[in-house]
């Protein structure tokens, strides 16, 4: 799973801190989600895309190696 | 309450309960000490829950939540393991069952002495925590605890 929460943190001028101190979570979350150590449940990653007032696509990539089918 | 408070009760409690052991073990009273074990670790979630400033987010729930699963995996084998030592034990005893049917229930060597069960608790108690710390730092590890940024 990767994210742009860097680059939408960058666009917004917002500080790792700040960001978690508004999504209600510990800064070393956020810097853990932005490094990919941790992925984050459906309900934080809604609440990080509705921060930034985009869809949660436009911050998180679903990325599987294995397996990148469809079903028809 | 903010949570250095918390955590300079956690450690009087804790100098209490040494207390209390120390004391439970003058009197020949284990009950004492169980008893305070028990309502310590009831207070000290109660007051935790008064802490402010010690925010708990999703990973850091996850972090324990793994930690606690997999010592529980580990600890689980261990224990009944030894566990089905004590109960062979209890089986053997000539007072059960077989003790019933034989006027002279034969006398056998005891195995497990309650002192050494004593020690094997005290070994599998420690056992846990090792592993409960162990597999929290893995995991704090694995989900990004010992990240550093530019920030």
């Amino acid at each position: 799973m990767k994210n742009k929460i860097k680059v939408f943190r960058a666009m917004h001028d917002l500080t790792q801190e700040h960001l978690a101190q508004v999504i209600g979570v510990n800064r070393q979350t956020i810097l853990a989600i932005e490094k990919g150590k941790y992925v984050p449940s459906l309900d934080l990653a809604f609440r990080i895309a509705r921060y930034f007032g985009v869809s949660i696509e436009e911050v998180f990539t679903y990325e599987d190696e294995e397996n990148t089918g469809t079903v028809q | 309450m903010k949570k250095n408070t918390f955590y300079l009760i956690t450690g009087c409690i804790a100098i209490a309960l040494v207390g209390l052991f120390w004391y439970s073990d003058v009197i020949r009273m284990p009950l004492l000490i169980e008893l305070a074990f028990i309502v310590a670790v009831a207070a000290i979630y109660l007051i935790r829950r008064q802490v402010t400033d010690l925010k708990e987010d999703e990973r850091d729930v996850k972090i324990t939540e793994q930690a606690v699963l997999r010592t529980m995996q580990v600890f689980w084998v261990v224990f009944c393991a030894f566990s089905i030592g004590a109960v062979m034990q209890l089986l053997r005893a000539p007072a059960f069952p077989r003790g019933f049917q034989t006027e002279h229930p034969p006398i056998l060597p005891e195995l497990l002495s309650p002192r050494l069960i004593g020690f094997v608790q005290l070994g599998l108690l420690c056992l846990m925590i090792f592993l409960y710390v162990g597999f929290r730092i893995y995991y704090a590890g694995k989900y990004g605890d010992w990240e550093t940024d530019e920030e």
